[in-house]
């Protein structure tokens, strides 16, 4: 009891120093890209130093935040959304074959739709408000929840199907009992995929037609030559994909047990 | 074990429960309540907003649409695409071009210019000091950097022509979206057109010398309207009064900008506070001058323009049939 309680705490140690690295590498990233701008002297609109894109951040922190959460709302309602399908159509693709031979083409279809060219197109169907940016995050993050979940639930272990099927339990029951557990893996690793395409889908779709958000900001901020604004604007985004990204990551490490990361 | 996976499903549907109800609250702030009985427009730009809008932001904030019993949104959309939206009635306002217009007519697409926003054309061909290019003869042996249009390609092969230059002596290269600055500093393209009130401002914000080839002063046919204010026939006929109204609070807003350049400017900038404040303070004071320029009015369009450009379009396979140009615009909302 005691020595597993150790090698536990020593893992821990071991994950702490294994997370400092990209930890340093990031550092020593930033650190070359402020010396090599001003080494070479490089104008700010053709690549602004990381210390001209914090400032940037630091000036425009109001805006930011205004836009901030006009997207972020867009990128939670479609990826509420997606996660509900995503599941829901997982498990039914997952539980029925027929079922899952017919929507699999289907759902590869909607990811080779080139969602900008659309753009035009979605604003005339749903207009410029809340629901055809809902509908684009959806397109992109619904598929790899349902895929992975799919393909999980389908590859779960067959001698535990056997061993409840002797022991005489339905098709559903063992269904239940065992695939679904054994594929909360694939479900959660579906779940990160999709919250890193959320908010780049929300800021895309916002490209169609709108008033406010990420995607407007970063137009406005290119067509006007700000290209810090611009650059703090990207360093948002990637921030706010990796506190979703995140999120999922801890809230799997609750309920997936022995997985080890890297 | 069993209870204990079902659990864990019933986790994951409140989290998107919870998901729905965040997103729900963080959106509700977004819709605005209705004020009494104001007619709900939608004003399409042709891309991000600019000084050529200044008179539609000048008309929602000192209440000019108000006036008229309008409550107009101004929608941002993708490039390129306020045309369609139009015409598909989903905004009944648009910002497009002369050129973009005669398109749309020749395919049967009935679009309408009620107003030239600048009286002529404040484009032309932009190049760095240092390349030395004072008239099209000096693109020879140049780089151009533009969207990949064939139009570009006419545009520059008349002026060549014209001038007695060889036009297969330029190379012509699609930079999409990437600024003029970006992509002259650092050598990949010699020349590019540019809004002189726009990227030909900013350069002398940047303390840059610019070579600047003025179009519509090259060739008179290149002196078209750009920016226009659109509408769509269906609109027209079935709803005067609205384009009526629209237009009323539309030349009020133009006009005050033209009085009132640093007050439209400050009023742009409150409005989009995202894009460059110091370049809207100088393009303002540039184009305030211009929007009426030597018109008997704001927004008048000349029957002469149109035909010309659009003869222009015809003879060099732009459109297959010469639309009537009478039909394209109309005066009747500005005087």
């Amino acid at each position: 009891m005691k020595k597993s309680e150790n090698t536990g705490q020593n893992k821990k140690h071991r994950e702490l120093g294994l997370s400092i690295i990209p930890a340093i590498i990031m550092v020593l990233f930033v650190f070359f890209w402020q010396a090599a701008v001003d080494f070479f002297n490089v104008q700010p609109f053709i690549l602004p130093g990381p210390i001209t894109v914090f400032k940037a951040i630091y000036d425009e922190r109001n805006l930011l935040l205004t836009h901030i959460l006009v997207t972020l709302g867009e990128a939670l309602a479609g990826l509420g959304v997606a996660i509900f399908l995503g599941i829901v159509f997982g498990l039914l693709m997952g539980y029925c074959k027929p079922v899952r031979i017919a929507l699999y083409p289907i759902f590869v279809i909607t990811q080779t739709i080139p969602l900008i060219i659309l753009a035009p197109l979605f604003a005339i169907w749903f207009g410029f408000g809340f629901l055809p940016k809902v509908i684009i995050v959806v397109l992109m993050c619904f598929f790899p929840i349902s895929i992975t979940f799919t393909q999980d639930l389908i590859k779960s272990d067959e001698d535990m199907d056997s061993i409840l099927k002797v022991m005489g339990a339905s098709k559903w029951k063992s269904f239940r009992l065992a695939r679904i557990p054994q594929a909360l893996p694939g479900l959660f690793s579906g779940l990160k995929i999709a919250v890193t395409y959320s908010i780049t889908g929300a800021v895309i779709s916002e490209w169609i037609g709108a008033k406010q958000g990420l995607g407007i900001y970063m137009t406005r901020a290119m067509t006007s030559f700000k290209t810090a604004v611009l650059f703090a604007d990207v360093f948002i985004i990637i921030v706010l994909s990796l506190v979703l990204y995140k999120l999922v990551e801890l809230i799997e490490k609750r309920f997936v047990k022995r997985i080890d990361y890297v | 074990m069993t209870n204990n996976s079902i659990n864990k499903l019933k986790y994951i549907f409140l989290i998107t429960i919870m998901i729905f109800g965040i997103a729900a609250c963080t959106t509700q702030p977004l819709q605005e309540p209705q004020p009494e009985a104001l007619k709900k427009v939608t004003a399409v730009l042709d891309w991000t907003p600019n000084t050529n809008h200044t008179g539609l932001y000048v008309a929602k904030d000192k209440g000019f649409f108000k006036e008229q019993g309008l409550e107009v949104e101004i929608i941002q959309p993708s490039e390129g695409t306020s045309d369609t939206i139009v015409a598909s009635g989903k905004a009944q306002f648009g910002i497009s071009y002369q050129e973009s217009v005669t398109y749309a007519r020749a395919a049967d697409i009935p679009l309408i210019s009620i107003a030239a926003v600048i009286q002529h054309n404040t484009s032309g061909f932009a190049s760095l000091k240092e390349k030395n290019i004072l008239t099209p003869k000096d693109f020879e042996g140049k780089v151009y950097g533009g969207w990949g249009s064939e139009m570009e390609e006419a545009t520059i092969r008349y002026l060549m022509e014209q001038a007695g230059a060889d036009f297969s002596k330029v190379t012509i290269m699609t930079t999409g979206d990437a600024d003029f600055f970006q992509t002259s500093a650092t050598g990949q393209i010699d020349f590019a057109w540019i809004f002189e009130g726009w990227a030909g401002i900013e350069a002398k914000q940047k303390g840059m010398e610019l070579n600047y080839i003025d179009l519509g002063k090259e060739a008179p046919v290149f002196d078209y309207y750009t920016p226009v204010i659109i509408t769509n026939e269906t609109i027209l006929k079935e709803d005067k009064a609205l384009v009526e109204a629209f237009m009323k609070g539309v030349k009020k807003g133009y006009e005050y900008a033209i009085k009132n350049p640093e007050e439209a400017a400050d009023i742009l900038i409150k409005e989009v506070p995202e894009i460059n404040q110091e370049l809207v303070r100088e393009s303002q004071k540039f184009l305030s001058d211009r929007y009426q320029d030597d018109a008997a009015t704001w927004g008048v369009q000349k029957e002469e323009v149109w035909q010309r450009y659009t003869d222009w379009m015809f003879a060099n396979g732009f459109i297959d049939k010469k639309i009537d140009v009478t039909k394209a615009f109309t005066n009747e909302f500005i005087d």
